[in-house]
């Protein structure tokens, strides 16, 4: 992708989580450095916690970073599936670790999917929309205002995967929480991004990009650097060499697409089967006769993607 | 002179599988009990017809079975006709043996009898859909432990061929091939897979085909013959060469160090829509099955196994 760096008015939707929250910060981060993102609303829905978890998380870590952008709780539960949540990798609160500051703001009186709508509705320019969680807002959003369609720019989504999955072999786990929802965004035709596990298993910070962004010393750097030590220790458990950036991946590749490669694919979701519900299927070979439907990420400049962390964390001061 | 190991292969023949029969005779470390046939590329008419002329071909005095019409569950045929020509062997007619087969005994009534002489030393290759061998199984309980290995051209790791999650012989009978790899975690028979990932590495290319041809015996006419319609389709995909998938298991019984493995769980998806007949592995996932049932091949030694494949066929008097 080479295409020019305009203006990105941008909807983040997720289950806060130590990757949101860092992906949530190179949003910030380019708003206050290069100008590109311009954050008009932060959304949350039930995935690696509860709804009340991801909610309060959301606000305190709009609070820390300074996200100034409305906050809507958006749908406690999948659209047809029970709730399944991940406290093994975030903790009990979804985002344990450092103490963080609490809410210093109130959470919007619209929903979720209203206040996406309303921003969508009152935006001269298209919206992007972030979505690092379970797809249940965004899907919802595009059943309840198919209008609004044309003025979504895109979907930058963390989800899937092309080759396998982790929380089951076939499945990842935001598109294994609510496979209808992500069905349903998979085959809206609104342009996709799809950062899957092809691509965020790789996207390692590692002990040395820790120590590096620890020593920053600004206001975020001390919590972010525990937030990623708190999420490496989970991983390390299983074998990985860093702590895997899955949610920032989808950010990235709006701020910096140029340290990614991308291959268009046209992918489906399994909502069925025994062993394979959640599962992304790609048409890698073109058998299906269909028009791709996403840009999925391949690969990434690792050493690139870990220097653009930095400098997200040096935003602070 | 080493181990003598006594096999049974079933198939579908079939133009790779004729490839893999004639390399499974000519090797000198096997002793060839038994051959089932089934409906698989083509129908078990021509599966039956097309063995029996290699049969004759070469010489042989094993006997030939046969085994399933149609898949386990009434699923529609699924045949290969585009790859394999309207009679399954590239449009190619053998000459018949002069006598019939002197026992109609149906294939998995043929193959547990065997097994039960041979005491646990029968190498079972297949390179077929899996419904005689499954067929066997649910007859027999205890045949699965009555085999020494069970050596399968099926599946893949990752992408399929025939949908973009499922290979051929598995697709065409997913609740056979689920039955088959769960005897392998059940009755603890070694099951060797050889998926996509080897299968379509190892190609003999038009030049093979032609030094083949030239090499002055009748098998080496032959495998020209019939590998001359895959090629036709193979040039329209632009690949190299034709994929010797079925020589992989007969190829691994020989020479297993042209191969790397590794240890996984391996399910089959039976309920899918779209994932339909995938194999699941476990390799590349966080989240493990808490078995392991089959040594998988991920990688060959492609040009060794041209080699000795084009080695073994020339051998054939």
């Amino acid at each position: 992708m080479t295409e020019k760096k305009s203006k990105l008015p941008l909807i983040l939707d997720g289950d806060p989580g130590h990757d949101d929250a860092i992906a949530w910060l190179l949003a910030e981060a380019s708003r206050r450095t290069d100008g590109i993102c311009d954050i008009r609303a932060v959304t949350t829905v039930g995935g690696n916690v509860s709804l009340d978890k991801t909610t309060y998380n959301a606000l305190r870590v709009c609070t820390l970073l300074g996200i100034e952008a409305p906050i809507a709780a958006g749908a406690p539960h999948p659209l047809t599936a029970d709730l399944m949540v991940a406290p093994s990798v975030h903790g009990e609160s979804g985002l344990d670790g450092p103490a963080l500051p609490e809410p210093d703001r109130d959470l919007s009186d619209l929903t979720a999917v209203e206040l996406m709508a309303k921003v969508i509705k009152d935006s001269e320019d298209k919206v992007t929309i972030v979505s690092t969680g379970p797809m249940t807002n965004t899907a919802t959003l595009l059943l309840a205002h198919p209008e609004l369609k044309s003025n979504i720019e895109r979907i930058s989504l963390m989800g899937g995967g092309l080759g396998f999955g982790n929380w089951t072999p076939a499945a990842e786990f935001n598109i294994l929480v609510d496979p209808e929802a992500a069905d349903i965004v998979f085959r809206s035709g609104v342009p996709l991004i799809m950062a899957g596990l092809d691509v965020t298993e790789r996207a390692l910070l590692e002990p040395d990009d820790f120590e590096r962004i620890r020593d920053i010393k600004n206001p975020v750097s001390d919590i972010v650097w525990q937030w990623l030590e708190f999420f490496y220790k989970f991983h390390k458990k299983l074998g990985y060499e860093g702590a895997p950036m899955h949610d920032p991946c989808a950010v990235m590749a709006l701020i910096h697409p140029e340290i990614f490669t991308f291959e268009d694919y046209y992918v489906q979701v399994e909502t069925g089967g025994e062993y394979c519900r959640g599962a992304t299927v790609a048409d890698r070979r073109r058998v299906m006769d269909k028009a791709p439907n996403a840009k999925c990420i391949m690969n990434l400049n690792r050493d690139a993607f870990a220097d653009y962390v930095f400098e997200g964390v040096r935003a602070y001061g | 002179m080493g181990e003598i190991f006594p096999v049974w292969m079933d198939c579908d023949t079939g133009t790779d599988d004729a490839v893999a029969f004639l390399a499974l005779h000519a090797l000198e470390c096997t002793d060839i009990i038994g051959i089932s046939t089934v409906s698989g590329n083509s129908t078990l008419d021509d599966s039956f017809r097309n063995t029996r002329g290699l049969k004759r071909l070469v010489g042989a005095d094993y006997p030939i079975y046969r085994g399933a019409a149609a898949p386990l569950m009434m699923r529609e045929k699924v045949h290969a006709v585009d790859v394999h020509g309207k009679n399954g062997l590239g449009n190619v007619e053998l000459a018949q043996p002069e006598s019939p087969e002197a026992s109609e005994a149906p294939a998995w009534d043929a193959l547990y009898e065997a097994a039960v002489k041979l005491e646990g030393n029968l190498r079972l290759i297949t390179t077929a859909p899996l419904t005689n061998i499954a067929t066997a199984f649910m007859k027999y309980p205890k045949l699965p432990s009555l085999l020494h290995t069970i050596l399968i051209m099926g599946g893949a790791t990752q992408e399929g061929n025939c949908t973009p999650c499922a290979e051929f012989n598995i697709y065409a009978d997913p609740e056979a091939a689920q039955i088959v790899f769960k005897a392998g975690s059940q009755s603890g028979v070694p099951i060797v897979m050889c998926p996509l990932d080897v299968t379509e590495k190892v190609m003999l290319t038009a030049e093979d085909m032609d030094e083949l041809a030239a090499c002055g015996n009748e098998a080496g006419r032959v495998v020209h013959d019939v590998l001359q319609k895959p090629l036709e389709f193979h040039k329209k995909l632009h690949d190299p060469g034709v994929q010797m998938h079925d020589s992989c298991p007969v190829l691994y019984l020989a020479y297993p160090e042209l191969f790397d493995t590794e240890e996984a769980g391996v399910v089959v998806e039976t309920r899918g829509g779209i994932t339909l007949g995938k194999t699941v592995t476990d390799l590349y996932s966080d989240k493990q099955f808490d078995f392991k049932n089959a040594l998988v091949c991920l990688d060959v030694d492609e040009k060794e196994f041209i080699k000795r494949l084009k080695e073994l066929i020339k051998s054939i008097k």
